[in-house]
């Protein structure tokens, strides 16, 4: 039986849904069996509470993920640059976001990543920071003009205090499922957090 | 119902839509050099952006091709469309839907998927009209009166497959409660991907294979080419969705896969390209660039090199790692579905229109002009961002840098974006100007009627 592909409507549907479908089982069933990793894992998970819950909604409504990554690729310079008084940020692995129903790890960096900026800077920093990016004082010491070297970052002036509080204490959380704000000889860096 | 209602409904609501989305894309470049512009919650830059994404995928690109299609399908295969009716009442669906998903933007109702954040039940809305779009696409093809089918038509059914399961994967499944982490994100980006490259790349190429040689009056160059073109891009794009992740943390050997898929990704675009230009070069000289229409399918297909060949290296690591993540992302996605994607689209209204109408198109040298001053600035548009994206991914690398310095480096790329932005916003005033003449103005026909009906062929 000899089949003209072209003159069936049938045949052409098959083949072209049959093509397809290789790629499709390979990339999206398959990678979660040949790597569990990516979504189970025997590592100690941070459990999100009901507040840092709230806080990921507004993460998410607020679409934080176009400017920002949470993923600290394997790469010199991001574990340089996103670390932290010169301890280096480990690379983000799959094991770390199990827990997060949602996942921002996004494809944009308009402002920093992320992905370890958990404990960085104080709860009162971020409070400040939201509500006007462009006004956080000595940070920025040798701006020109208004729109010199400052922040393009949005201002969410119009979220409650309340939502401040929810997003920040998610923000927090970043990037803690590996311990890695310690000196050489393991003692903890934080300063102001205990 | 009359012949060709739907095509018509759905041609006029994308090239309104063509407008917002570009008034988003402005508004968004605007933010970008003076941030303090439009500072409400309705409008911060997120929300804005989001916009700009989905009413330029869903309302204009996506409605542009579905109406276009509608009135081509038939024609190629001489006969009338399947129903009508299916096709308007699809068309009004599909625009509540896409109203009632931009809504939802705008107040924060917003689903985590990239490109599809329009949330339920609009997202839902969707995936019904795509599934009216099938009956009717599936139903042309079988009432059909000739014996072969032709490229555009196995395009349009591939489309019409793939988009079903790449829709459900990575848009709806992706978001049921066992799915987290980086395996979602995988599945997010299997969408992310796949809806630029199983949606609208053979959508466009299914209409630029029908315009090139109905336009030149010339028989496509290479049969064997188109057949290479169509076979190898179904199996070879739905592989490649993790290479937005090269270096991230997606298990190696999945990012090595997507890495090489990415470029045999080159063996169907130049299949294609071939034939296209194998077309135009075998086309009587007099006709290859008269008018809009063969003008900016010559440019979509410039510009579909041009993306296709930065895929794939911008897919190698070491490339990656100073591209990836910058403004050069930014620039590919426009050369995409703006360069290439959107030009055929608006070919296609150029043919499309004037044979609805029954009537010549209002003005051939205001086409031109449009043609021109879009394409004279969509060039820098596209070139400072890659610039810029090359210029930030250098910044980073040294730790001196602090990230506002690196964005500040950006100022001048940015400006220059908001301002050959601005340019492409005029000249779409044009294009929608002829338009709507061509369809409801008075104006002097001195030529002839163009009205092509199905029993004219």
């Amino acid at each position: 039986m000899k089949i003209d592909v072209e003159k069936s409507l049938l045949w052409t549907s098959v083949a072209a849904f049959g093509l397809f479908a290789i790629g499709a089982v390979l990339t999206t069933i398959v990678p979660p069996l040949v790597s569990p990793l990516m979504y189970k894992t025997d590592h100690d998970v941070h459990e999100y509470t009901e507040q840092e819950k709230r806080g990921i909604a507004i993460y998410k409504a607020e679409g934080c993920v176009y400017c920002h990554t949470q993923q600290v690729r394997n790469l010199a310079s991001d574990r340089r640059r996103y670390g932290w008084r010169l301890v280096q940020a480990p690379s983000s692995e799959s094991w770390e976001y199990v827990n997060d129903k949602e996942h921002f790890l996004g494809t944009k960096r308009t402002g920093p990543d992320l992905a370890r900026v958990g404990g960085k800077y104080s709860s009162e920093w971020h409070w400040a920071h939201f509500k006007d990016p462009r006004n956080m004082g000595e940070k920025f010491p040798d701006r020109k003009g208004i729109y010199e070297k400052v922040s393009i970052m949005p201002k969410f002036d119009y979220l409650s205090d309340e939502e401040i509080k929810d997003l920040t204490a998610y923000i927090q959380t970043l990037g803690r499922n590996k311990n890695w704000r310690v000196d050489k000889d393991g003692n903890e860096l934080n300063d102001y957090e205990k | 119902m009359k012949q060709d209602t739907a095509a018509k409904t759905m041609i006029i609501a994308s090239c309104v839509y063509f407008g917002l989305a570009l008034t988003m894309g402005i508004l968004t470049a605007l933010k970008f050099v003076v941030p303090t512009v439009g500072e409400i919650e309705y409008l911060s830059m997120p929300r804005v952006r989001m916009l700009h994404t989905n009413i330029n995928l869903f309302g204009w690109l996506l409605q542009a091709n579905m109406g276009i299609l509608f009135w081509i399908l038939p024609r190629i295969l001489h006969t009338k469309l399947f129903s009508e009716k299916l096709g308007v009442a699809m068309g009004i669906v599909y625009n509540l839907a896409v109203l009632g998903g931009f809504a939802a933007i705008i107040l924060g109702n917003v689903k985590n998927v990239e490109y599809g954040e329009i949330p339920p039940p609009f997202d839902y809305m969707i995936a019904i009209c795509w599934v009216m779009f099938a009956v009717n696409v599936f139903g042309t093809v079988a009432i059909r009166k000739v014996k072969y089918l032709y490229v555009s038509v196995w395009y349009t059914l591939g489309a019409v497959i793939w988009t079903t399961f790449v829709y459900i994967t990575g848009n709806m499944f992706s978001q049921m409660p066992m799915v987290a982490g980086v395996n979602q994100a995988n599945l997010v980006w299997f969408y992310v991907h796949n809806a630029v490259g199983l949606i609208f790349t053979p959508l466009g190429v299914a209409i630029a294979y029908y315009l090139i040689p109905k336009q030149l009056d010339t028989p496509i160059y290479s049969h064997k080419l188109s057949m290479v073109g169509f076979w190898v891009i179904s199996f070879v794009y739905v592989w490649t969705g993790a290479h937005h992740m090269i270096h991230g943390p997606q298990p190696h050997w999945l990012q090595t896969v997507s890495i090489i898929f990415s470029f045999s990704l080159i063996i169907p675009v130049m299949a294609v390209i071939t034939n296209f230009f194998g077309t135009f070069a075998t086309a009587p000289r007099g006709k290859r660039m008269l008018g809009p229409i063969p003008k900016l399918l010559m440019m979509g297909t410039v510009y579909y090199i041009f993306t296709c060949l930065q895929g794939p290296f911008q897919a190698i690591r070491s490339v990656n790692e100073i591209t990836s993540k910058t403004d050069w992302v930014v620039g590919h996605a426009h050369m995409a579905l703006f360069g290439a994607f959107s030009y055929y689209a608006m070919a296609g209204i150029y043919y499309v229109v004037p044979k609805l109408a029954g009537r010549r198109l209002y003005s051939e040298k205001m086409g031109n002009t449009h043609f021109w001053m879009m394409t004279l600035a969509s060039i820098p548009f596209f070139a400072v961002l890659w610039i810029g994206g090359v210029i930030q991914g250098f910044a980073w690398l040294n730790p001196e840098n602090t990230f506002v310095d690196t964005l500040a480096a950006l100022k001048h790329a940015h400006w220059m974006r908001f301002t050959t932005g601005s340019i492409i916003f005029i000249s779409y005033f044009l294009f929608l100007y002829n338009i709507l003449q061509t369809l409801f103005g008075k104006y002097p026909e001195d030529a002839e009627p163009e009205a092509e009906t199905v029993t004219a062929q």
